[in-house]
């Protein structure tokens, strides 16, 4: 006999709501330590606003696994209108908060639309992706997924919301990946990043690096057209960024994107390292076993600034220590290998690009953030899944996640041979 | 063109995943194992203030249980320069009620100091500016107060010299003493007994650990408490000073320069200890101008100098006593020799002359220091090697300095041959010694010498050590800490001489110059001095006393610079002291003589010498 939660995912169901939880420990501690009298009076609220958001949030998963099981493909493009749709009254009607306009008033809800928009993008690529085209034509298709990721990308840019912007854009590398474009294309698609991050922290990895990716690629190749393009990518990146940059870019966003490497020197302490000298000091003070749950000086303190949105992961460091930290890191890597191997198990290549689409926003999302809040990149205010302050975005990260779950699901009602 | 097959990439991404997690791993390994003592240090120091206890410092009692000097609280409002909000200037101006620019001045001054730490902008704020500043407090991110002590002075007798004062420790003392724990605002010894107990009145500094939040308010304590240190209040001083003469003497040195110093003979305690003009040190309770200074130390009557210990007089007629004692163990005299006086003694074709040229007849010891007979001891001294009269001198411990818990001290002059020679380098005869047995020519002595010569007479040749502190007691344990007193020195003269040289000072009192300062109902002994000042100046009056005679509880030496004749300020200020030390009171002649020593002056100083 077959029930009909046969395929149901309780680990990851568990692994989300585990995720939630210790955001909203988190959080709980930012804002009602025994310090929190000193706070803002706007921000005292934030443990119970998050709860309710998870609570909207479970709810949201059951709704998910009552849609039908074709429901979602159809859904697809409609939902990738809407989601223009949104960015552009956004841009027209909607809210600035951080300098981002990027939210719409709905009742009471402030609606961040550039955390809602990779929703829609996510299953209009999937959808793109999963015509049987798809899989011959692949450098045709390649260039489709870039322009439909790129579209509410640079409506976000237009919005001033660069850190969901490059997540945006580091999706299209990933994506294009699953889409079965030859590997040494997305090697040089992602060379430039790599060339730019290796001269910004040390410049001559930059020049060993261009040089060994051109002889690689062309070795691989063969094709001096190619092994070309490899050498003016990187080292043209290298060259641009170490030569160039300070006089493309104004001096506070030439500092911005320097700062991370030496936060603490006299020059960015007090401005754009701040930041970045308090989460380290935050997270490097909690040693192996943390300081204790509502016992983090720096964050009981408030020394860091957004601690319980985009730097909450110096919370978990510092009053959890290293122990605290490699358990939601260990929480993540569980939940994103088990959403590889359910878009695996479907038998349906739309499920499998969901679940990729997915698996990639969440990397991106936990490598950029806590690789910020450690110091490893620059600061790009982007938030950490299900764990820090915000409803938009933990509504977003939670659609996705349920999405994939009720597909897989009716992954038994749900094949190729059902088209 | 083959179908394309997702799946086989799986594998690259399932790596990527884990690259990404290792390196994160990695990066947090580094963070907070590898070098978390780095950002432990960091984090400390952003959110962890140290708020040091400072405990009261000792009191200071007299040698009856009164109090003489105790701490009052004063207020001290602090700026913290990085969380100062500059346009809140005005307001904490206005409610400091200064100008604003004072405070431009002080905030830039702290941040000089350090823009992270809390640092005094002003201090004795009366409590109502206090409690306006707290009210507004939210206002003034940055703005803390604190309450700080200072010391009040209780008795009208400050013992300025002895005492010392109490002040902001300087910037270089700073740097010397900051690993005792001193910091900037702290309050130090600067002299006397203040520096010298130093460490016994400040007690152990405590401190207390808060959290502090980005805006640099307290928040709550650091880890509950746990790693505070409780302040260990100071030890109390008990002097041997009795406030009730010690104020006394002061108000009998208005318009005098000079010193007194009582001791106690059997114990060598000081009863008082005077030297005029002084600071008084209630000035110190607030910051001093440089302006203030400069002037205190400009003026020629110099009240920085510590006469009572620093200043070295020659000591006139006060040395006859001396120069009897060393006749009469040496066997030179007896006390019934008996030497003609013919009103002077001559030397080769000098003539050195009894005072006013007075002719004593026919006279032995005792009557010589009665009537004071300079020829006397001129033929006394002439039978005296100079090198035997330094080695005398030294064990009444004139031209040395000895332990005394009042640091500076001069060791005065007690020639020798050496010193002749050096000095003289043409040759010396015995003309340019002579005048050492009636206490003149190059000799020098400081009052505290001479107090304790006199007490040494008294006591029969056993010489004590001078001290101003008789114990030093914890206030809550009651436990003393160890005094450490000199043995006793022991000088090697016969009782029947001191016998016969005290009788000799009886008779100074008796019938002799001091007679002007005896004492009704007391039996006394004394001895007037007129030392010669330099220039064309006033002598000074010198005059060193104790009492009773039979069994002296005090001993005393009084020196008033260009004061004149022994008898005419030294000695009544002498007599009024010991007799309202002795009898609790003055008589009708003591009154009349403190209200007729009380009018003179020294001759003023025209300018510094």
């Amino acid at each position: 006999m077959r029930v009909w939660y046969r395929n149901f995912s309780f680990d990851v169901v568990l692994v989300w709501a585990a995720l939630v939880c210790v955001g909203l420990i988190a959080i709980y501690s930012t804002t009602n330590g025994p310090a929190s009298e000193f706070l803002l009076e706007s921000v005292r609220h934030n443990f119970f606003r998050q709860s309710m958001w998870a609570l909207i949030c479970s709810a949201g998963i059951g709704f998910a696994f009552m849609l039908p099981v074709r429901f979602f493909q159809n859904a697809a493009w409609p939902a990738y209108v809407i989601t223009l749709l949104l960015l552009v009254a956004a841009l027209v009607v909607g809210t600035e908060i951080n300098g981002a306009r990027s939210w719409i008033r709905i009742g009471p809800l402030q609606l961040q639309v550039s955390e809602l928009a990779k929703v829609g993008t996510i299953l209009a690529v999937a959808q793109l992706l999963s015509a049987k085209r798809a899989r011959i034509d692949t450098v045709r298709y390649a260039l489709y997924t870039a322009i439909v990721i790129t579209i509410p990308g640079l409506l976000i840019v237009l919005q001033n919301d660069t850190g969901t912007a490059l997540v945006f854009f580091a999706l299209v590398p990933i994506m294009l990946f699953w889409s079965g474009l030859p590997l040494i294309n997305l090697m040089l698609i992602v060379s430039p990043a790599v060339a730019a991050y290796l001269s910004i922290v040390y410049l001559p990895a930059a020049f060993v690096f261009a040089i060994a990716f051109t002889l690689l690629v062309y070795y691989q190749t063969r094709e001096f057209r190619i092994g070309a393009m490899a050498g003016l990518f990187t080292l043209g990146t290298t060259l641009l960024v170490s030569q160039a940059l300070p006089k493309l870019l104004q001096p506070h966003q030439v500092a911005r994107l320097l700062s991370f490497t030496n936060p603490g020197s006299a020059e960015f302490r007090d401005n754009v390292g701040f930041h970045l000298v308090q989460s380290k000091a935050a997270i490097g003070s909690g040693g192996l076993t943390g300081k204790g749950f509502m016992e983090g000086t720096q964050t009981q303190g408030a020394y860091v600034p957004e601690q319980s949105t985009d730097f909450v992961f110096s919370v978990i460091g510092e009053e959890f220590g290293f122990i605290g930290s490699v358990i939601v890191l260990t929480l993540f890597t569980i939940l994103l290998l088990r959403l590889i191997s359910l878009g695996v198990q479907m038998k349906h290549p739309f499920g499998l690009m969901v679940a990729a689409g997915t698996v990639g926003v969440y990397l991106i999302h936990i490598f950029v953030n806590i690789g910020m809040a450690t110091g490893l990149l620059p600061v790009i205010g982007i938030p950490l899944p299900f764990i820090s302050y915000g409803g938009s975005a933990l509504l977003a990260h939670t659609a996705m996640l349920a999405i994939l779950l009720s597909l897989h699901l009716r992954k038994d009602d749900f094949s190729i041979y059902g088209y | 063109m083959s179908l394309y097959d997702p799946k086989p990439r799986l594998k690259i991404f399932v790596v990527l995943v884990l690259l990404v997690v290792t390196v994160l791993g990695l990066r947090l390994a580094q963070l907070q194992i590898v070098d978390t003592k780095d950002y432990s240090g960091e984090s400390r120091n952003n959110a962890v203030r140290e708020k040091r206890v400072v405990p009261a410092r000792g009191v200071i009692y007299d040698r009856n249980g009164v109090l003489m000097v105790d701490n009052e609280p004063t207020y001290t409002i602090m700026l913290t320069p990085r969380y100062f909000n500059e346009e809140r200037i005005g307001l904490l101006a206005n409610l400091a009620e200064v100008e604003d620019s004072i405070v431009v001045r002080k905030l830039q001054e702290a941040k000089e100091w350090s823009p992270f730490q809390p640092s005094v902008a002003f201090s004795n704020v009366a409590l109502d500016i206090i409690s306006r500043v707290e009210e507004n407090r939210y206002r003034l991110p940055g703005v803390t107060y604190a309450t700080t002590q200072r010391r009040r002075y209780l008795s009208d007798g400050h013992i300025g010299h002895g005492l010392g004062y109490v002040r902001e420790i300087s910037r270089r003392e700073l740097e010397e003493r900051r690993v005792d724990g001193y910091r900037p605002g702290d309050l130090v010894g600067i002299a006397g007994l203040e520096k010298t107990y130093e460490p016994y009145l400040r007690g152990e500094v405590g401190s207390e650990f808060k959290m502090v939040n980005i805006h640099g308010r307290e928040v709550k304590e650091y880890r509950d408490g746990a790693e505070d240190e409780t302040p260990v209040s100071g030890y109390d001083l008990h002097l041997t000073i009795d406030s009730r003469i010690q104020a006394l003497a002061e108000s009998l040195f208005v318009g005098k320069r000079g010193s007194l110093v009582a001791l106690e003979p059997s114990s060598g305690e000081i009863l008082a200890f005077v030297s005029k003009p002084d600071i008084n040190p209630r000035i110190f309770s607030r910051p001093v101008t440089a302006e203030e200074w400069s002037a205190m130390v400009s003026t020629p009557e110099d009240p920085l100098f510590n006469r009572a210990t620093m200043s070295g007089i020659p000591p006139g007629s006060t040395w006859k006593p001396f120069m009897a004692l060393v006749g009469l163990q040496k066997g030179i005299i007896t006390e019934d020799t008996v030497y003609r006086c013919r009103g002077g003694y001559r030397l080769g074709n000098r003539l050195f002359k009894d005072h006013q040229g007075r002719v004593h007849g026919n006279i032995t010891v005792k009557r010589a220091l009665q009537e004071s007979c300079n020829s006397f001891f001129f033929n006394l001294m002439m039978q005296i090697d100079v090198n035997e009269f330094h080695r005398w001198a030294t064990y009444f411990g004139f031209g040395k300095t000895f332990p005394l818990d009042i640091a500076e001290q001069n060791q005065g002059l007690i020639p020798d041959s050496s010193y002749y020679n050096r000095v003289y380098p043409e040759g010396w005869t015995a003309g340019f010694s002579i005048n050492l047995g009636i206490g003149q020519g190059d000799m020098l002595v400081t009052p505290m010498q001479l107090a304790r010569y006199t007490a040494t007479v008294a006591n029969n040749g056993v010489m004590k050590s001078p001290h101003l502190v008789r114990e030093i007691r914890h206030p809550e344990t009651k436990e003393n800490a160890e005094l450490q007193l000199p043995e006793d020195e022991i000088v090697p003269i016969d009782q029947k001489n001191f016998d016969i040289v005290r009788e000799g000072m009886r008779m100074v009192m008796t019938n002799g110059s001091g007679r002007w300062a005896q004492i009704p109902g007391v039996e006394s002994g004394g001895k007037t001095g007129t030392a010669q000042a330099p220039g064309d100046r006033d002598d000074h009056s010198v005059f060193v006393m104790f009492a009773p005679f039979d069994d002296p509880e005090i001993a005393i030496a009084v020196m008033v610079e260009n004061g004149g004749y022994g008898a005419t300020q030294a000695a009544p200020i002498a007599s009024v002291v010991v007799e309202t030390y002795l009898n609790g009171s003055l008589s009708p002649t003591g009154k009349w003589r403190r209200n007729q020593v009380a009018t003179l002056v020294s001759q003023p100083l025209d300018e510094k010498q």
